[in-house]
């Protein structure tokens, strides 16, 4: 008998992670799914069982009818202290977070992998839309479904480990892959949108319930211009993000919008569709996934999920820092949102978006 | 899987035996009658469910009436706490006096008893998970309602002093509950001779169906019940009796009674191996309330570096069944509040896993265990490292 590879699927009871550990099962494979309890709304959430328990349930009867084990892995207190805090504390310094990267960086693609380790299983497989080719990350088949922009950050070696089994269908294909292959449990089931540990959507109230009653970021503030007039007052420069237009007053000539966030101030800035503009961006935590392009090598980049892509150049890199500029301004350049980079459909890698440049840098341009 | 799997959970569930499953297919079939009908197949059911009393009864030391039929350990234990508290508070009683190391079913009960107004009680342990004669003597005082304390803990197998321990709480004048879920066929138990006022027993960890237990409740102690309804088992229990399943309950007790001495002893002698022999591959390993007189068939074991999470899954794997601390409602596996109320350092705590031993337990699968066990420990620990 040959012995069968072991991968263990991370299973959140939706449709692509199902569909991933059947089409594993369908390959042959030796498939142990897993489903992470990475949060517990205890009973604050009264429609939202302790656990996310509805997934965990959908994720074992998937299981069952696929005849391979099902286990819940706790990872509560890492996610809670890589992820849930982490969000917590970039909104608290005036930042938008994107909690999904980090989980993928730290608890999907780093504590799950251990999980897979304790196991012997080589592989690990998820159900996200993007796909790995000879150890190189590319876009999903769907581009818009593509989630490349939240896997920049997982370590590169893991890269040869990881399979991807949706990557190559779009969603849905995958629909119907769930239907033909009996899964009707999960085959209809609505997409996933918000963050998975702010159910309803209002992340304030997370931020509510972690900071403390006197955080600066939920104390009042003023509204100014970039000119600094003050033109009104906030409740808590965390419930703004850049690009925002509601809960800011009204009565200019042009629309509004906020561009940026001064937390030393307590200050949140609006400004027109132009001021929203930026020609550049710095950011930090850069990570590559392929070997690192250089300064002058021009890119790709991504600066919001289903943004469209962009033309840029890299001017800077060293120190675990990159700034690029920009072909054409890109609007709401958001701190604490990621920049991913690419070559066609390749992932390069990525950063934290720190600022952005209003101006464009320019490299020193050599003689001809 | 290339070898016979290992089933390591008997303290969880255990496998409904030949005769009891035969004892109880009539009630399937032909006797199907509901025991309150006054008609032939009413009578023939009834007949039936009080020779089932009168057996768990005996298997007991206790007469036919003092024993109540429930639906687990879970309802007999919330129908002890709770309908003993709420007729007690009546009285001027005002506190429920249990341990930290309790089954959920007796926590949540006690909780809820905490909401109905009473004041809630935990008794001090030692490190190796015995109530504190001090600590006793200090909580159960003339203020209490009902003193719960489970015989044998379900986690780390030791053994509290029920006997000794009812008899001063009820000098006090408390009622005394004793959850004997994990007892029952370990311990001596003769409600003539200990005065215990109520005993939890479930009939899945001995040999009978899930959805069966019952409760001893002393004559002449009022409770009051949890369901409203009917009038069988007095009112204490309304609604129609699962007669097969009392029938199979009276069954597996007996055969457990009848067999204790031998099968305590067999499965003593395997424990002692599976502990030695880990313990010789693995001799940092802790064996959690060592210290203490045990039961014969649990052995909660925590091996630093490792967590228990992945290790029960690798075990599972490998076809040998364990059990961590209690599972959550999503069934992942959190710490266990015994082992945390024990004081046993979190990264230990986190590392347990309980093989509990019974019927299913071989020579031949403790030496399977002692060889899986530490390979999978050393290779969990290799992963410690390298991070």
């Amino acid at each position: 008998m040959v012995l069968q590879e072991r991968v263990l699927v991370a299973m959140s009871g939706g449709v692509d992670s199902s569909v991933a550990a059947a089409l594993l099962v369908e390959q042959g494979y030796d498939v142990v799914g897993a489903t992470m309890k990475l949060f517990c709304h205890g009973e604050d959430v009264p429609d939202r069982p302790c656990c996310s328990l509805d997934s965990v349930n959908d994720a074992r009867r998937v299981c069952e009818q696929l005849g391979i084990p099902h286990y819940v892995l706790n990872l509560e207190s890492r996610f809670g202290h890589d992820v849930i805090d982490n969000f917590v504390h970039e909104y608290a310094r005036g930042r938008t977070p994107i909690p999904c990267v980090r989980c993928n960086t730290f608890t999907k693609f780093r504590d799950f992998l251990k999980r897979a380790d304790a196991i012997d299983a080589q592989w690990i497989a998820t159900g996200h839309y993007a796909r790995v080719v000879d150890g190189v990350l590319r876009r999903g088949i769907d581009e818009n479904k593509d989630q490349t922009y939240f896997l920049w950050g997982i370590d590169r070696a893991v890269l040869s480990r990881m399979i991807l089994p949706v990557g190559g269908l779009d969603k849905a294909q995958t629909r119907a892959r769930a239907h033909a292959m009996g899964l009707e449990v999960i085959a209809e089931k609505p997409e996933s949108q918000e963050i998975c540990f702010v159910p309803d959507g209002d992340y304030a109230r997370i931020l509510e319930q972690r900071l403390p009653h006197d955080a600066p970021a939920l104390a009042h503030g003023p509204i100014i211009t970039s000119s600094g007039a003050i033109v009104g007052e906030h409740n808590g420069f965390a419930r703004y993000t850049i690009g925002q237009r509601r809960g800011i007053p009204g009565g200019f000539a042009s629309p509004m919008y906020v561009i940026a966030i001064r937390p030393e101030q307590r200050a949140v800035v609006i400004g027109t569709r132009d001021e929203l503009l930026g020609n550049g961006i710095v950011a930090r935590e850069v990570n590559w996934l392929t070997d690192a392009p250089e300064v002058g090598d021009h890119v790709c980049v991504r600066v919001r999920h289903r943004a469209p892509l962009a033309h840029a150049e890299i001017v800077r890199l060293g120190g675990g820092e990159i700034e690029i500029a920009l072909d054409e301004p890109v609007s709401a350049i958001t701190p604490g949102q990621s920049v991913v980079f690419y070559d066609r459909d390749r992932v390069l890698g990525g950063a934290f978006i720190e600022a952005a440049r209003r101006q464009r840098t320019q490299l020193p341009v050599l003689a001809a | 899987m290339p070898t016979d799997p290992v089933y390591l959970d008997h303290a969880a569930t255990t496998p409904v035996r030949e005769e009891v499953f035969e004892a109880m297919k009539p009630f399937y079939g032909p006797r199907f009658g509901n025991p309150s009908s006054t008609h032939r197949w009413g009578r023939e059911a009834r007949a039936a469910l009080d020779e089932a009393r009168e057996r768990v009864g005996r298997c007991l030391g206790a007469r036919p009436d003092e024993i109540c039929f429930t639906s687990g350990g879970t309802e007999a234990d919330n129908l002890a706490i709770l309908g003993a508290w709420r007729a007690l508070k009546a009285k001027g009683r005002t506190a429920v006096v249990t341990t930290p190391i309790e089954h959920k079913a007796i926590l949540g009960a006690v909780h809820q008893a905490g909401r109905e107004g009473a004041t809630e009680r935990f008794l001090g342990m030692t490190a190796d998970g015995v109530i504190d004669s001090a600590s006793f003597d200090q909580l159960v005082d003339d203020e209490v309602a009902v003193c719960s304390m489970m015989w044998v803990n379900n986690e780390i197998g030791t053994i509290q002093p029920v006997p000794e321990l009812a008899a001063k709480a009820k000098a006090r004048g408390a009622f005394v509950h004793t959850d004997a879920v994990q007892a029952f066929g370990k311990i001596p138990i003769d409600a003539q001779k200990q005065q215990f006022d109520f005993l939890t027993i479930s009939g899945h960890k001995f040999g009978a169906p899930k959805g069966i237990g019952a409760l001893f409740i002393r004559r002449g102690t009022h409770i009051e019940p949890l369901m409203h309804g009917g009038t069988q088992d007095r009112g204490r229990r309304p609604g129609t009796e699962n007669v097969a399943a009392a029938v199979g309950i009276a069954r597996a007790a007996e055969l457990t009674l009848a067999e204790c001495e031998a099968h305590c002893a067999r499965i003593r002698k395997l424990r002692d191996k599976l502990e030695a022999g880990i313990l010789a591959k693995v001799p940092d390993a802790v064996i959690h309330g060592r210290g203490a007189e045990r039961a014969p068939h649990i052995v909660n074991v925590s091996v630093p570096g490792t967590d228990s999470e992945s290790l029960l899954m690798a075990l599972d794997l490998r076809g040998i069944a364990a059990s961590g601390g209690s599972a959550c409602q999503s069934g992942s596996v959190t710490p266990s509040h015994v082992l945390s109320a024990l004081a046993i350092r979190p990264d230990l705590a986190s590392a347990a896993i309980r093989m509990s031993l019974g019927v299913l337990t071989t020579d031949h699968c403790i030496d399977r265990v002692i060889e899986v066990f530490p390979a999978l420990v050393a290779k969990a620990r290799q992963l410690t490292v390298a991070e």
